[in-house]
């Protein structure tokens, strides 16, 4: 499993989401948010908060909104209305790339490994929200950047190994399988060392030892302190992995709560789930 | 003869590996390097030509190669570095070495705003955009003739301290040659580090994502930035060198034809690899010199830009059989003799 790596985040906003990470104090808040896309309304006015450690899932049938709530969390859609909280301050105007150094990182449905990079190369990209060598430092060979990149480089393998791929460091993407670029796509992103974690169907295509094992190294993380908010379409992987479940409907908020409470309320059964 | 390259390139690639490509560079180093003890006067000048334009081919190798951003205002930093550094020695009678670093300063000065204007835009709107901005360099160069001389150019720029005992060309041959050295160290080193997998990761040309890179805490437009002002400064250190190397310099260098130039030596060499901008450069300049020295005495004194033709027909040949350019050539004849 993975050691601690003794690169330290020095950002006094990472070290108050991560502090809150580990208390049970909400980390994400949604407060009244809506986007618009033309005449279309993709979501409308949700509210809803994550606790620091959870897994939460969002569910829905497709066009629901799903997706669009997680880009508009990873900042690469900005909302029409409403507010976004993280660790306690307001994020909903920040670029992408400042709510990664803050802790926020998604992982996408079509994983969108760099198919130009070694896989260890991929997860090296991962390690950039906390690294500091800059273009002169980089150009110039410095000591700095080279002790630095033999850390990342340390780091990202043994992020590999967390995922049973440390032997395909060399290889390029596209001679792995689906399964294994998901896990190579997760191995990227947690060494951004996220406080949360936005998965947007982590198990679609992956056939049932790869649900397993991706499930396992789930609850793992959830160990390690880090929150996860995923969309999924697989029914009882939600139910078993998740603390709070969140079901939208066109956009809306149909109902909250606990797997056993979403299980039975009627409108959800009605709408989405089914008998 | 194809055939023939195909199974001896290969052969001696198995035969000495890696060991026999570093032994290539070696020999063509030491060749390149020994130049004006044997060489004549105008091989030397050759290849002062060919060091220059393989620094402004690296420029794109980083901007294009690695970072997938589209730029045809190469030649405009050219000329900044170049009119940057005269203007300072002749009109302020600063030491031209001192100058030199100034034009390298000054073309990165220049491309840190505008980069952060173009690089908003995308696709081939950028190509464009920058061509028109290299077009309006050239009518300002031209028309502030107080400043720059004009069209006529801007002469008595002093040369660089040289060493005695050696030909001003062989000196500035080693100045444009370590030029280069310095160049393709620092984009090596760039390319591997931190800094080459951020531009690598936002290359939407060659399988990045620039979501995806955002996601992953990278500023895209920050490296954007970053990448055109170090490809600015390459540009703009080699103007200044050209400068102080011949002397006398005039806006027609420096115009967009110079730019279009620049792009097809880095895709003809290979605009991913370092040594695909030397490359490249070798063989267009290579072309240059044999158009403008021999055909007029092949063709009977005929004279025209038959070298124009010969740089569309090398592009068109380059993007149908050896896309990745002239550096992927013995990979590519590795594997078909293995197939």
């Amino acid at each position: 499993m993975r050691t601690e790596s003794p690169v330290e985040v020095d950002s006094a906003a990472r070290r108050k989401c991560d502090r809150l990470t580990g208390q049970s104090e909400a980390l994400l808040e949604y407060r009244g948010l809506s986007i618009t896309f033309g005449e279309l309304e993709a979501i409308k006015n949700v509210s809803f908060s994550v606790e620091g450690g959870e897994i939460v899932c969002i569910i829905g049938p497709n066009g629901a909104g799903k997706t669009t709530l997680l880009r508009m969390t990873s900042g690469l859609l900005k909302p029409t209305s409403g507010q976004i909280w993280f660790g306690g301050s307001r994020v909903d105007r920040l670029p992408a790339w400042q709510r990664a150094r803050l802790g926020i990182v998604q992982l996408f449905q079509d994983i969108q490994l760099f198919s130009n990079m070694t896989v260890l190369d991929n997860v090296m990209t991962g390690a950039h929200v906390w690294t500091r060598a800059g273009f002169a430092a980089s150009a110039l060979n410095l000591s700095s950047a080279v002790a630095e990149e033999k850390r990342i480089r340390e780091a990202a393998l043994d992020e590999l190994t967390t995922v049973g791929l440390a032997g395909r460091a060399r290889q390029f993407p596209s001679a792995l399988s689906w399964g294994e670029q998901k896990l190579v796509g997760l191995a990227r992103a947690l060494l951004a060392r996220p406080s949360l974690l936005l998965l947007d169907e982590p198990y679609s295509g992956l056939v049932q030892d790869d649900i397993f094992r991706l499930t396992g190294l789930l609850r793992g993380l959830q160990k390690r302190g880090v929150t996860m908010l995923m969309v999924e379409h697989l029914t009882d992987v939600v139910m078993d992995v998740a603390e709070k479940v969140v079901v939208l409907h066109y956009g809306e908020k149909l109902a909250e709560g606990s797997p056993d409470s979403i299980r039975a309320d009627e409108r959800v059964i009605a709408t989405y789930l089914g008998e | 003869m194809k055939r023939e390259l195909g199974v001896i390139i290969p052969a001696i690639a198995d035969r000495y590996g890696v060991r026999g490509g570093r032994l290539v560079v070696a020999v063509a180093g030491v060749v390149l390097l020994t130049l004006p003890l044997w060489a004549t006067a105008y091989v030397v000048n050759m290849f002062t030509t060919i060091g220059l334009y393989s620094v402004l081919a690296l420029g794109l190798v980083l901007l294009t190669g690695l970072a997938g951003q589209v730029s045809l205002c190469q030649a405009m930093f050219y000329g900044v570095g170049a009119y940057t550094s005269a203007l300072l020695a002749v009109r302020l009678g600063i030491p031209p070495a001192l100058a030199l670093v100034s034009g390298a300063a000054a073309a990165g000065l220049v491309a840190a705003p505008l980069g952060r204007a173009i690089l908003r835009l995308r696709g081939i709107i950028v190509a464009g955009v920058t061509l028109t901005v290299n077009l309006g360099f050239f009518y300002l160069v031209k028309s502030a003739a107080e400043l720059t001389g004009g069209a006529t150019g801007l002469y008595l720029i002093p040369r660089l301290d040289s060493p005695g005992g050696m030909s001003y060309s062989s000196f500035i041959f080693f100045v444009v040659w370590g030029l280069v050295i310095l160049c393709l160290v620092l984009t090596s080193n760039l390319v591997k580090s931190r800094i080459g997998r951020a531009l690598k990761s936002m290359n939407v040309l060659a399988g990045g994502s620039e979501d995806t890179a955002q996601v992953l805490g990278i500023d895209v437009m920050h490296f954007k930035v970053g990448v055109y002002i170090v490809a600015a400064v390459f540009a703009g250190a080699a103007g200044a060198v050209y400068a102080h190397r011949m002397t006398v310099i005039e806006p027609h260098t420096f115009g967009a034809q110079t730019s279009v130039l620049i792009a097809i030596m880095a895709i003809v060499g290979g605009v991913t690899n370092p040594w695909g901008a030397i490359l490249g450069a070798t063989l267009i300049v290579g072309i240059t010199e044999v158009f403008r020295e021999v055909a007029p005495v092949v063709l009977g004194g005929a004279t025209g830009a038959y070298e124009l033709v010969a740089y569309g027909v090398v592009l068109v040949l380059t993007l149908l059989f050896l896309p990745e350019g002239l550096f992927s050539l013995p990979t590519r004849l590795r594997k078909r003799h293995e197939d």
